[in-house]
């Protein structure tokens, strides 16, 4: 079975094209700058030349048809037609209460995903495009929703509520949701297998640290507690935005400066974070100040890892022990630095680092000692792969 | 018709408003001025961009994005590979009607225009141009990236498949499009200045200072700008050429105040003379 795997942002398209049997990538790529005169494709088939072209892609449609045109082309391709494509597997980034699971993609989803923009305008819209455009061109191939927020569906009241009137709850759904779902399963999973262990039985704390970033508490498969909430504004400190907040000093600079809705917003979106305490927002800038002895990108670095601890300690007592802990993503899986401070700082549990394979990067690994009481692992993460598991088991199941 | 590429016809703030929230939402921008200090518009703009970095609304890469999305020129040659032509020129009749008619030769056929006047009736100016079905009035209210609302209308020939492009591209600008009937003034404008017009009175009577009857207005009605300073961000001379507009249409209840004619003649203008109701230095803030 041959799975298509879209992931479109508003301005760009990610997708990649899986062999179902043994999981092999067939194809990868992306488009960048959808919208634009000057989009940037660049493709390839797994055994074949790295290509990439500039040409106008003025619309997701576009983009799509493409990337398809490339899958399907003689010297580039590695397919001969489309209708060897079984299903396409779409990422979403938010599926709200209404979506637990992935789902097959009809009307009455649309119709459910359209309404859904509100809770995720900045990512939702382009995933519903991604959708439309690809039915468009494909429109005999099951589509699949693979959701952000769906991991996270198992997180019990006492965790997903906020403490505000709960006809607000009942009436807008505001509640915490947690994203970047699809990545703390594959993580999670992954380790287990690592561990040679069933995931019912383990208790593991998984960190998504990427330009945003969330931490998850997953214990017997299923998450229990996420860092990120209503929007992918709280929880930890990221790249731009600020992480937890008390709201009473958005009030206080609400007031102070006489900001707009839209200025707050971005102000804690866009200005905050890694980049509003150190003026950089990407933690190689930082690891680089800390080298020179810049005083605020040691102090960016240390609040970082302060709170991702924070988060740790407050799992474990949600999961009432831990068993292993995951990195992944950018951050996660490129700061040596950063994972020795976390461990070094939680050696009371009996944490102990290889500092050798610490200093690794690019592959799974185990980087505790044997004799570690908590196993730590640095996991890339593969959402792709989960969404084409997900698809092909939907699809499978029609 | 996709519409990527747009012309703005006059670069005064209404015109710099308008290519800076056009652009914000993706656009390029075609900046026209023959006018005095048209050159400076591309300053000016980036100089709001930076208010608004200065409050965190915008970030340093996306001022940059904004900014290379507009140019400006002195050539209307340019205007034969625009989408869409914005009029945000001063509300006179003939220079108006001279422009439309110039744009209509060098525009493609299907090429949709719109008309930022708020004294002058669409209807009127579609007679000047062929394409008289494809002028939509679209009042712009400024600052036009902050306001969320314009005022659409329509002339007599207007049609529909016209209306509709303009709804779409106001909405994607983050418009909501009210539709009302052709009227000198519209809503806003004739509102806003009998407000003016009725607080310049105020002073002109000696019921309170300017600070006074602005900070009462601005306050109970929870304003931004009370009429004062909306007066000498408009420009005052702007401000009276409007009323006269509005006095000749409606009778004596826009008769303009002395107050405002004498400002005028004195050259107090408002912000762009750092003198009118209030003072500004020469960053346009108003000084104490």
């Amino acid at each position: 079975m041959k799975i298509f795997v879209l992931n479109c942002g508003s301005s760009s398209v990610k997708y990649k094209l899986y062999d179902m049997e043994g999981e092999t990538v067939l194809a990868e790529g992306r488009v960048e700058r959808v919208g634009q005169e000057n989009g940037v494709i660049t493709h390839q088939s797994t055994g074949k030349e790295k290509i990439s072209k500039t040409m106008p892609i003025l619309e997701h449609t576009v983009a799509i048809s493409e990337t398809l045109k490339l899958l399907t082309d003689k010297e580039h391709g590695c397919i001969d037609s489309l209708d060897a494509i079984d299903a396409v597997g779409h990422r979403v980034v938010h599926g709200g209460e209404s979506f637990s699971q992935a789902v097959l993609i009809n009307e009455e989803t649309k119709e459910i995903l359209d309404s859904l923009a509100e809770l995720a305008p900045l990512h939702n819209p382009a995933n519903v495009m991604g959708i439309r455009a690809a039915e468009k061109l494909m429109p005999q191939t099951p589509q699949v929703a693979v959701f952000d927020t769906a991991f996270h569906s198992t997180m019990p009241p006492h965790a997903y509520l906020y403490a505000i009137p709960f006809n607000l709850y009942q009436k807008h759904k505001v509640r915490r949701y947690g994203f970047h779902g699809t990545s703390h399963q594959y993580v999670t999973q992954r380790a287990a297998e690592m561990m040679g262990r069933d995931i019912k039985d383990l208790r593991i704390v998984s960190c998504h640290l990427g330009n945003g970033a969330s931490i998850a508490a997953v214990s017997g498969g299923q998450s229990v507690d996420t860092s990120m909430g209503f929007t992918p504004l709280e929880g930890l400190m990221m790249g731009t935005r600020s992480g937890d907040i008390d709201p009473g000093a958005i009030f206080y600079l609400m007031k102070t400066y006489d900001l707009s809705l839209h200025e707050v917003d971005s102000l804690l979106n866009k200005h905050s974070g890694l980049y509003g305490i150190a003026g950089a927002s990407d933690m190689r800038d930082i690891e680089k100040g800390i080298s020179e002895d810049d005083k605020l990108s040691k102090l960016a670095f240390d609040m970082y890892e302060y709170r991702i601890r924070k988060y740790i300690g407050a799992y474990i007592a949600a999961m009432g022990g831990i068993d292993a802990i995951v990195f992944t993503a950018g951050i996660g899986e490129n700061t040596p630095a950063l994972r020795s401070r976390i461990c070094e700082n939680l050696s009371y549990l009996g944490i102990k680092l290889d500092d050798e394979l610490n200093q690794k990067r690019g592959q799974d690994l185990e980087i505790s000692t044997s004799d570690s009481a908590v196993k730590v692992f640095v996991i890339p993460t593969n959402e792709e792969v989960m969404i084409a598991r997900d698809t092909a088991a939907i699809v499978g199941k029609k | 018709m996709d519409i990527r590429r747009v012309a703005v016809l006059g670069a005064g703030r209404l015109g710099r408003g308008i290519a800076e929230n056009a652009a914000s939402k993706g656009y390029d921008v075609v900046l026209f001025s023959h006018g005095a200090g048209g050159q400076d518009a591309l300053r000016k703009i980036e100089n709001s961009l930076d208010r608004k970095l200065a409050r965190w609304a915008i970030t340093e890469a996306e001022k940059r994005v904004i900014l290379s999305r507009i140019t400006f020129t002195l050539d209307l040659k340019e205007l034969s590979n625009v989408d869409l032509l914005i009029d945000a020129t001063i509300d006179h009749f003939y220079t108006k009607q001279e422009l439309l008619r110039t744009a209509d030769q060098l525009c493609q056929p299907n090429v949709v225009f719109i008309t930022t006047s708020s004294t002058l009736k669409v209807s009127d100016l579609a007679r000047s141009i062929t394409r008289s079905e494809s002028l939509v009035g679209l009042h712009f209210i400024p600052p036009v990236p902050e306001v969320p609302v314009a005022e659409l209308t329509r002339g007599h020939k207007t049609a529909d498949s016209a209306v509709a492009v303009v709804k779409n591209f106001a909405e994607r600008l983050g418009k909501e499009v009210i539709e009302i009937n052709e009227s000198v003034g519209l809503v806003n404008p004739r509102a806003l200045l009998a407000l003016i017009n009725e607080a310049a009175y105020m002073l002109d009577e000696g019921v309170g200072d300017a600070e006074a009857v602005e900070s009462i207005i601005k306050e109970s009605w929870g304003m931004s700008q009370g009429p004062f300073e909306m007066a000498d961000r408009l420009g005052l001379d702007l401000v009276l050429s409007w009323m006269e507009q509005m006095h000749k249409a409606y009778g004596d209840r826009f008769a303009p105040c002395p107050l405002l004619r004498r400002y005028v003649r004195e050259k107090r203008l408002g912000v762009k003379t750092n003198l009118g109701f209030f003072r500004y230095n020469t960053e346009a803030k108003q000084e104490d």
